[in-house]
């Protein structure tokens, strides 16, 4: 935690010029993967097919796509977001190693499926009914996750799966809170906040109620979406939608 | 009006209260962390107040237990610092800070537990695996001693335990292929008085549980991080040991791997093992026992034995006799899947097919296990014992990893459930083991208990919540808001005829009593 500058000033020049020492060696590649099972694993999943972080397996990384700018992620992490530095903790070879087990993953090809965005986007604001949960940039509802970013951060079968299945892998605080009242009927929204003797949740309307447990008979949460499950949307709706989802990169 | 008259009603009782300090990690050399003061009472603990916070400035986790006498209280923070406050003002009068070394190999954070205090001399562990000795008045160095080399992932971070003219103290970093051991050091000199590795070599009793001619034992990992505690009568030391390593992967270090997820009990003069028990034989789950080792004295079988109790992390509640080791009673307090009980042998009784695989494995507890190193707490005046448990499974990994010097040596790792609740502070007869009580919280319990004469207990959580529940139901009776996980255990203490509550909190020291 405590403030290093020395050595990363040291090594910065070094740094800019240097070469993935273990490139494509499968060996050093799998040392990586014990070291990312452990570091990463938290976030960025066993497989690093992405969870609170983002999807690894893409080949294509929120802060640039060469080996030294996974190296200089790692190293360093990223101001402003979760990601922390490493490279202090775990030596620069261990960086390497990490950042060639991420270039061994990144074969996995996804082809998009075929559709047409601009039909999934209609969907998404119409007859789907999302933007009534989500927002996308300015317009939309803030009942759900915002998904502006969202094609950065998951993978296309990770999207499909939320669609499909969407209690498969729960965006952390999304879950879903039952408030029973001394009188009246229950309240059921997505957490904002849940602590052992308050709860904030949104419902469908967008409105945030505040309970205190003293106040109500009980507060419930459940690890449930209350998004519905699109199991049965034609193939062609979900491929549209899905090409619009993995459009959405915040850059509009 | 009413509220005055009611204060005003309390006042008489003010003024018979003693004063009272916080002399050790545990309250008494029994870790029971209860107090006889009796001014905060269920009635009117929703009266409590604040009355000062110190912001150390320091962040991290904050893991203290504040040591308080004279006008004086003393708490450690992360990253090797330490202070003196005023008692009643919570003004700084010393600090003390050594730099932490860069690339410090640590598994948990940069934390620190807390003082042991003897005469005019302070006793705590700094990360860099030395045990410091500091001047009370003025936070001056005395002396420090190194114990191990933090560079090949000794870390000190437990809070030492004074006996007699000696400091016992132990050593954290079983993640990085280390070898663990309990330390005495003469209180004057910091001249080391014995050393009890807890991963015994190849010639040495319980050698024989590591692969024969290997260097395996060098790396078994077994630390000490957690308070040990202590009885005069039989004069022995009681502390619990940490997980053997690599974590999950056992394949490497065939055996028992003794004296690893244990509680062993050392002669305090000569760090001699009088007797030792493995709650976990051949660990690959991450089961520290580095629980408090509570002594209380229970029935069993229509004797009073004085025993002493541990709430494991592998998911049992275990007694003891604490002068011989015998087994006394085992109960599960949380979901246990890895064994179906503990048999008449004392081994566990295991259920096939629950080790790590290199696919992944789901067992219960998880990886935290149960009860983990936070403090528990026996109230006499209610018969209970109070600590708090994670409830949950994990799916466990194994990776085979070569070892490299100061390095994570983990052999994988574990991933979560998702499933609620996921913890809750629990009360149990300590004499079987049995539930008394559950109060089911919305996290994973982060936070020490406190029970004090009145019947109440003091908690936290991780959502930063202070709090106080019933110590005969668990039923809520008031909670604070304090804006920082609250990771340490809570103390009370009295002075001028007023009983205080402190806690650290995020990176500050909370103090409260009731509105004067």
């Amino acid at each position: 935690m405590s403030c290093r500058p020395w050595p990363l000033l040291i090594l910065a020049p070094i740094l800019l010029q240097a070469q993935n020492p273990f490139a494509g060696n499968a060996s050093e590649a799998d040392a990586g993967r014990g070291l990312f099972r452990i570091m990463c694993r938290p976030c960025h999943g066993i497989s690093a097919q992405g969870g609170r972080g983002p999807d690894l397996t893409l080949g294509v990384y929120n802060n640039g796509n060469s080996d030294n700018d996974l190296f200089r992620v790692i190293y360093h992490g990223v101001q402003g977001t979760e990601m922390p530095s490493y490279g202090a903790r775990i030596g620069d070879e261990n960086v390497w190693r990490m950042v060639t087990y991420i270039r061994s993953l990144t074969t996995r090809k996804e082809p998009p499926p075929p559709g047409d965005r601009a039909a999934g986007e209609a969907f998404f604001w119409s007859k789907g009914g999302c933007g009534n949960c989500h927002i996308v940039g300015q317009r939309g509802s803030a009942f759900g996750p915002e998904l502006t970013r969202i094609g950065r951060k998951r993978s296309l079968e990770h999207l499909r799966q939320s669609l499909t299945d969407p209690n498969a892998d729960l965006t952390p605080t999304y879950y879903k809170i039952t408030v029973t009242p001394r009188t009246g009927p229950n309240i059921t929204g997505t957490q904002r906040n849940i602590d052992n003797f308050t709860a904030e949740l949104m419902t469908t309307d967008g409105r945030i109620h505040f309970f205190e447990r003293d106040a109500v008979s009980s507060i419930q949460r459940d690890y449930v979406s209350l998004m519905p499950a699109y199991k049965s949307l034609p193939t062609q709706d979900m491929n549209n939608i899905l090409l619009y989802l993995l459009s959405l990169r915040g850059e509009n | 009006m009413l509220r005055r008259t009611l204060l005003f009603l309390t006042i008489p009782a003010f003024a018979q209260l003693k004063d009272a300090d916080w002399l050790t990690y545990g309250g008494n050399d029994a870790s029971w962390r209860y107090s006889e003061l009796n001014q905060i009472t269920p009635a009117n603990v929703k009266q409590l107040n604040l009355e000062w916070v110190f912001q150390t400035g320091i962040s991290g986790k904050n893991e203290t237990t504040p040591l308080i006498r004279g006008n004086m209280m003393y708490v450690t923070g992360p990253d090797n610092n330490a202070w003196a406050l005023d008692l009643l003002t919570g003004r700084q009068v010393w600090r003390y800070v050594k730099p932490v070394p860069p690339s410090l190999p640590i598994c948990c954070g940069q934390v620190n537990r807390g003082f042991a205090l003897s005469g005019d001399t302070l006793l705590k562990m700094n990360l860099d695996s030395t045990l410091v000795a500091l001047d009370a008045k003025t936070g001056a160095v005395k002396w420090e001693t190194p114990l191990a080399d933090y560079k090949k992932g000794y870390t000190g971070t437990v809070a030492p335990l004074v006996i007699k003219d000696k400091v016992i103290t132990g050593i954290a970093g079983a993640e990085f292929g280390t070898r663990g051991f309990i330390d005495a050091y003469d209180i004057k000199t910091g001249k080391r008085a014995w050393r009890f590795y807890t991963v015994p070599a190849p010639n040495e009793p319980g050698g024989n549980t590591w692969p024969k001619d290997s260097t395996a034992y060098q790396r078994g990992g077994g630390s000490t991080w957690v308070t040990g505690t202590y009885d005069p009568e039989t004069n022995l030391t009681f502390w619990g040991t940490g997980n053997p390593g690599p974590d999950m992967n056992g394949d490497v270090r065939p055996g028992d791997n003794l004296y690893t997820c244990s509680i062993v009990a050392l002669d305090a003069d000569t760090g001699q093992l009088k007797w030792h028990y493995q709650f976990t034989p051949h660990d690959v789950h991450d089961w520290d026992a580095t629980e408090d080792p509570v002594l209380l004295d229970i029935t069993h079988e229509g004797r009073k034995v004085k025993a002493v109790v541990m709430a494991n992390r592998n998911g049992f509640y275990y007694t003891f006799d604490r002068a011989t080791g015998k087994l006394l009673t085992t109960k599960a307090y949380t979901k246990v899947t890895w064994a179906k009980g503990i048999g008449k042998d004392g081994r566990p009784i295991l259920i096939p097919g629950q080790d790590p695989t290199p696919t992944g494995n789901t067992t219960c507890p998880g990886g935290g296990g149960g009860h983990n190193w936070q403090a528990s707490a026996f109230s006499p005046q209610t018969g209970l014992y109070y600590f708090p448990t994670t409830d949950g499974c994990h799916t466990y990994f194994m990776t085979n990893q070569e070892f490299v010097e100061g390095a994570w040596f983990q052999g994988s790792t574990f991933t979560g459930e998702h499933h609620f609740p996921v913890g809750s502070i629990l009360a149990v007869d300590p004499a079987t083991g049995e539930t008394k009580w559950r109060w089911e919280m919305v996290s994973t319990p982060t936070a020490g208990i406190l029970a004090t004469a009145t019947g109440l207990l003091f908690s936290g959580d991780r959502e930063g919540y202070f709090f106080a529940l019933d110590a005969k139901s668990g039923k809520p009776l008031w909670h604070r808001q304090l804006g920082g996980t609250v990771i340490a255990p809570p103390v009370t203490w009295s002075r001028a005829g007023r009983q205080f509550v402190t806690i650290a909190a995020g990176p500050s020291i909370f103090t409260f009593a009731l509105t004067r």
